[in-house]
């Protein structure tokens, strides 16, 4: 049986691997991967409460199904948000062969 | 008239990039529309805030009350000064894109000002940030690109962080609505880490956007390397709509804060910590720099400092006059500052236009180069160190009064000595633009408008400063729209 601590575990340890990913890689692209690990773990808990949370008095008001429309509209944007950065990304490529962003650096001080 | 001004803005945005297709190089012309299309929804979202209408508006997600008005008028405001300047700025690239994207951006922030429910708000941050990543690397330059390789991957973190927090706050009530959340709050005891860590969390993602200390270490880059007029909109425009999105959401975070009772770590002390540091990394950073946007920089950072004074009064007891008084001052400061930090960019980003240079060297004697240019650069800079009578002058008066007379007087003595440090590095420049020599002779020529636009925030600089009554009593309107529902 499922319970809402093993999501909200899982989600944690994925708030965790993101951002160590985020603090250990110098890969653009491995950054990028980060970042969606960190919105999915965010994904998880909305879905994840909405199934399972013990609600506060305000689920009595809400018809609930705000976790998974925002979980929705977090993935489309999460989409965008990849395109735009992957944009970014392939102009860096083409002006330095290279993804790393530790040699990103002409502007130090 | 919301509505209206709303719906003209995205369709601009969303139509202004068919300009191509129907005949490429129209640049020019997609620039005049889109200045045309902010200066009329200035105008709407100007008259409807004299008349606001505090009910919520389109089920809830968006509340039309004074707040939003406010900020969305700062950043029409400054979008449509960067617009106007990129008139000249943005020349020699043939693409409208460039000014689709800022009506794009200029959508999400006004979006983001009135946004009362947490999907809105993470709607309209990203609608507001994304298009700025694609404006940062607009050059496809080196250090443009540079900089948007690292605004863009800070940014979608900060969206992440603050996506997170948004997760455990519904986890923690069962809405996403803002008064919804402060209403039936009722956090039993055994969560009220969680609480805490939510609320850690959406300080991290807003103080990315707003750029706080120990969140700042992007911004000195991004705002160097992107073009000029995409830096002051960063600093001018998308830095408020942090501050915004901050406001509306602090009432969650006081109220989650009172429930957690640390004393150590409550909700006054890390505004108060986070502020001091601000604004004395920013400052003490800000005078050893050798380019004129990294100054800028690190200046704007101490000044988000100043404005997080205002927030400390606030989060101690929501109900006191000081919180009032705070809210106002924080309010009016960000106002000025979006008017103050808009100008010094343009100028500098002027400069570069002209001199092809950013270092501090290309000051000397600007005075007789580029006189208009230097007098604008002047004031602001007087403006950001806070010398009467002008318009920065005032805020920090009320912000640094709001928290003389309680436990946190000693912000205002550090707001103070920052004040006259910063002075120190701002007077260096004016001394260089007056008193020294320029490596070249000779008059450089300032574009028509270039002019217009330090005309009018000149204008406001001083008229501001000569007048604060108006702008006060429109402040603490919007103070008061939050406190007091």
């Amino acid at each position: 049986m499922n319970s809402l601590a093993d999501f909200v575990v899982v989600s944690a340890m994925l708030l965790g691997i993101g951002i160590y990913g985020l603090v250990t890689k110098r890969n653009a692209l491995r950054l990028l991967f980060a970042v969606e690990i960190l919105i999915n773990a965010a994904n998880l808990n909305f879905v994840a409460f909405e199934q399972y949370a013990p609600f506060a008095p305000a689920s009595t008001v809400v018809s609930n199904a705000v976790g998974q429309t925002f979980v929705l509209f977090s993935i489309a944007l999460a989409a965008a948000e990849a395109a735009v950065i992957l944009a970014i990304i392939v102009v860096a490529y083409r002006l330095h062969q290279d993804v790393d962003v530790s040699e990103l650096n002409t502007m130090e001080g | 008239m919301l509505t209206a001004s709303i719906v003209i803005l995205g369709a601009g945005a969303l139509l202004l990039p068919l300009l191509q297709v129907v005949k490429r190089g129209q640049q020019q012309l997609a620039g005049y529309i889109l200045a045309a299309i902010l200066a009329v929804s200035f105008l709407l979202i100007g008259l409807f805030t004299m008349s606001p209408t505090a009910v919520p508006w389109a089920d809830g997600l968006l509340s039309p009350d004074q707040l939003g008005g406010v900020f969305a008028l700062v950043m029409l405001g400054v979008t449509l000064a960067v617009t106007v300047a990129s008139f000249d700025f943005i020349k020699t690239s043939s693409n409208p894109v460039y000014y689709s994207l800022l009506g794009f951006t200029a959508l999400g922030m006004v979006l983001l000002a009135y946004s009362d429910d947490l999907l809105m708000l993470f709607v309209a941050w990203e609608l507001m940030s994304l298009p700025t990543y694609a404006l940062a690397g607009f050059d496809k330059k080196a250090r443009s690109n540079e900089a948007a390789v690292k605004y863009a991957i800070i940014g979608a973190m900060s969206s992440a962080i603050l996506l997170y927090a948004i997760s455990l706050t519904y986890g923690l009530t069962g809405s996403t609505q803002i008064p919804m959340i402060v209403s039936y709050f009722a956090i039993p005891a055994h969560q009220t880490a969680l609480a805490g860590v939510a609320v850690l969390l959406f300080i991290a993602g807003f103080g990315f956007k707003m750029s706080i200390v120990p969140f700042h270490m992007w911004i000195p880059d991004a705002y160097e390397g992107a073009p000029s007029t995409v830096s002051t909109l960063l600093a001018s425009a998308t830095k408020k709509a942090g501050f915004v999105a901050a406001i509306r959401v602090l009432l969650v975070l006081a109220t989650v804060y009172a429930l957690t009772k640390s004393p150590i770590f409550s909700l006054a002390n890390v505004f108060a910590a986070l502020a001091l540091v601000t604004m004395t990394v920013g400052n003490i950073s800000a005078l050893t720099q050798k380019s004129m946007t990294r100054l800028l920089a690190y200046s704007s950072i101490a000044q988000a400092g100043y404005i997080l004074i205002g927030f400390v009064p606030f989060a101690a007891n929501p109900t006191s006059a000081a919180a009032a008084l705070g809210m106002t001052g924080a309010i009016l400061h960000v106002i000025n500052h979006a008017i103050l930090k808009g100008a010094a960019f343009l100028a500098a980003g002027l400069v570069f236009l002209q001199l092809k240079r950013t270092d501090l060297g290309a000051y000397n004697g600007l005075a007789r180069r580029m006189p208009i240019t230097a007098i604008t650069l002047t004031l602001s800079f007087l403006g950001l160190a806070g010398v009467p009578p002008l318009n920065g002058f005032w805020s920090k008066l009320l912000l640094f009064l709001s928290v003389a007379n309680g436990p946190f007087w000693w912000l205002a003595v550090a707001g103070i000595v920052n004040s006259a440090f910063s002075l120190g590095y701002y007077g260096w420049v004016i001394k260089r633009m007056y008193a020294d020599d320029p490596d070249s002779p000779g008059r450089v020529h300032e574009p028509f408008w270039f002019v217009v636009v330090f005309a009018v925030l000149v204008g406001l600089i001083i008229g501001i400063g000569l007048f604060p009554q108006q702008a006060i009593s429109f402040a603490s309107g919007a103070a008061n729209s939050i406190i007091h529902g």
